[in-house]
């Protein structure tokens, strides 16, 4: 297939606390290739928006490297736009203002950001809420706007913290439909959270589960379903023989992580 | 009624009353001598005051309310054009922050009233003076308060400015200056009234003019009228700008309006 766009070699990541240090990803390999779908799902408290954190340059491994088209990456890198898993959407700006935040800081002229931005806000269906402010959307509005403010700044790799969590079933379905027609013309490459296998099973080229912390790379599984099946995928045998596996091995951390915590 | 909310009206409204009410016994109690109108004119006679020194000649009332509005103007306007950009710069720099807290903590402490001395030692009793002795005054909290500010700008939004590719002057001008500014607006607010006692005071101890040396002569004369007339003075200027200053908030923070909701 296509060249490495991205390689984690051998990352941990420890933080300090004022009780001691706690060690949140431990030797964490992966190579994402360029235009692939890869979605990470893992107990919570794994180290997932730890990692997407890493290859955004908010953090630094605490050693090893993560490496962007061979590059270490050592600053915050504009190459990766991220979906934060709270928004972070400017509360002073309007649906729109903040959808152009990108393109503005970029020096796209006035013209074409509207246009650009009139487009993405349609496309997840804000249109009449563009002068409204992020304080009077509700909570799947603003991860709308933010995946919008993401895209139309488009950027090489999209980093997706659960950007549907907050989103009903349907328009859930709606957008990740829509975000998988966008990276296909793109050619984006998309590292992705959820919580949902699912989700994860619908968008992505593979699926990594991570273990509970320390996390750590437990299985890579390659996905060959069809994109764009919809609802129909969902009810193949292959596709319930991997939702069954990939479950298994998520509750089987998820009851490990329970038990960390109770004792 | 028991813990409902009165409407903009009604709290007017029942304001109102009890302004009424209060005047009204304040006015009987002079009046009918309970208390010598020496110490404390009726209301009334506070009002006739307060037009005679409208409408003569020389209209001194205006004159001190312009004269003194000025002087607490110019050196709080100073003071925000050195001690906004010096927050900004300290919210943002640990280092320049840790060299510069120890100076801000002796400083600030300090009423305006004891700047005076000082300032009129190097400065006289001019305009001057009063400028520095409000610059003084307020510079410190304004710092305070930008730094403070400053800080408490959400981490995650410079975060995602930079992923979307902001520099950092671009990161002061679009999320750390609109973050800062709801703190920063009500900050300046506390310190606009500070800036009044700084020049009353100065007024007070050095000057001939403005309303702090009006009640102060006045004192001399032993004219209560004009000490409560200028006493009132001051109030009302005060509430003045305060509605225009949350007229200006409400400009610049259209979102917290809309967003409080009623
Ligand atoms: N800035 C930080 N300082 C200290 N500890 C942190 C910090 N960020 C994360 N951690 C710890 O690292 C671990 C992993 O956190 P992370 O946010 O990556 O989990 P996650 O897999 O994204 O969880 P969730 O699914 O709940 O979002 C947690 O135990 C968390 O307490
Ligand atoms: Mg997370």
């Amino acid at each position: 297939m296509s060249e490495t766009l991205i390689k984690f070699d051998n990352i941990t990541k420890r933080f300090s606390l004022r009780k001691g240090d706690i060690v949140a990803v431990k030797d964490f390999s992966l190579e994402i290739k360029k235009g692939e779908i890869l979605t990470i799902v893992g107990a919570s408290g794994c180290g997932k928006t730890t990692v997407l954190n890493m290859v955004a340059g908010f953090l630094t491994p605490s050693s090893g490297n993560i490496l962007l088209d061979g590059q270490p990456i050592t600053k915050i890198e504009p190459r990766c736009g991220m979906i934060f898993q709270n928004y972070a959407l400017f509360p002073w700006l309007s649906v729109r203002k903040n959808v152009e935040f990108g393109p503005k800081i970029n020096g796209v002229s006035k013209k074409v950001r509207r246009e650009e931005s009139a487009k993405y806000i349609e496309m997840v269906g804000l249109k009449g809420f563009e002068d409204a402010y992020p304080g009077e959307l509700s909570g799947g509005m603003r991860q709308r706007t933010a995946l919008c403010r993401v895209l139309a700044n488009k950027p090489d790799i999209l980093l997706c913290d659960e950007p549907f969590a907050a989103l009903d079933a349907m328009t859930r379905q709606i957008m990740q439909q829509e975000l998988l027609r966008i990276v296909n013309e793109s050619g984006q490459t998309v590292l992705f959270i959820t919580h949902s296998i699912d989700e994860a099973l619908i968008l992505s080229d593979k699926i990594v589960v991570m273990s509970v912390r320390p996390g750590t790379v437990k299985h890579i599984y390659d996905i060959e379903l069809p994109h764009f099946g919809k609802v129909e995928v969902q009810l193949t045998d292959e596709y319930l023989k991997l939702k069954r596996q990939i479950w298994a091995m998520v509750e089987e951390e998820v009851k490990i992580s329970m038990k960390i915590v109770s004792s | 009624m028991e813990g409902k909310e009165l409407g903009l009206w009604g709290s007017s409204v029942i304001g109102a009353i009890g302004l009424l009410v209060f005047l009204s016994l304040w006015e009987i109690l002079v009046r009918t001598n309970v208390i010598d109108p020496f110490f404390l004119p009726a209301p009334t006679q506070v009002i006739d005051k307060a037009i005679q020194m409208t409408t003569a000649k020389d209209a001194v009332l205006l004159t001190d309310i312009k004269i003194s509005a000025t002087r607490v103007l110019t050196g709080f306007l100073l003071s925000v054009l050195a001690g906004v950009p010096a927050g900004l710069i300290l919210g943002m720099n640990p280092v320049i922050r840790a060299a510069i807290n120890p100076i801000i903590s002796i400083i600030r402490p300090l009423p305006a009233l004891s700047w005076i001395p000082l300032s009129m030692l190097w400065l006289g009793i001019d305009e001057q003076q009063k400028y520095a002795i409000v610059f003084m005054g307020s510079f410190a909290s304004i710092l305070v308060y930008t730094t403070d500010a400053t800080m408490r700008v959400d981490p995650t939004l410079r975060r995602a400015a930079m992923n979307l590719g902001a520099s950092p002057l671009q990161i002061l001008r679009y999320v750390i200056l609109p973050g800062a500014l709801p703190d920063l607006l009500t900050g300046l607010k506390v310190v606009l009234a500070i800036a009044w006692t700084c020049v009353i005071s100065a007024e007070m101890v050095g000057a001939n003019s403005g309303l702090g040396f009006r009640i102060w002569t006045a004192k001399e004369w032993s004219d209560t009228g004009q000490v409560l007339v200028g006493m009132i003075s001051i109030s009302v200027t005060v509430l003045v700008l305060d509605i225009l200053f949350r007229g200006l908030e409400r400009v610049l923070l259209p979102y917290q309006r809309k967003t409080s909701g009623t």
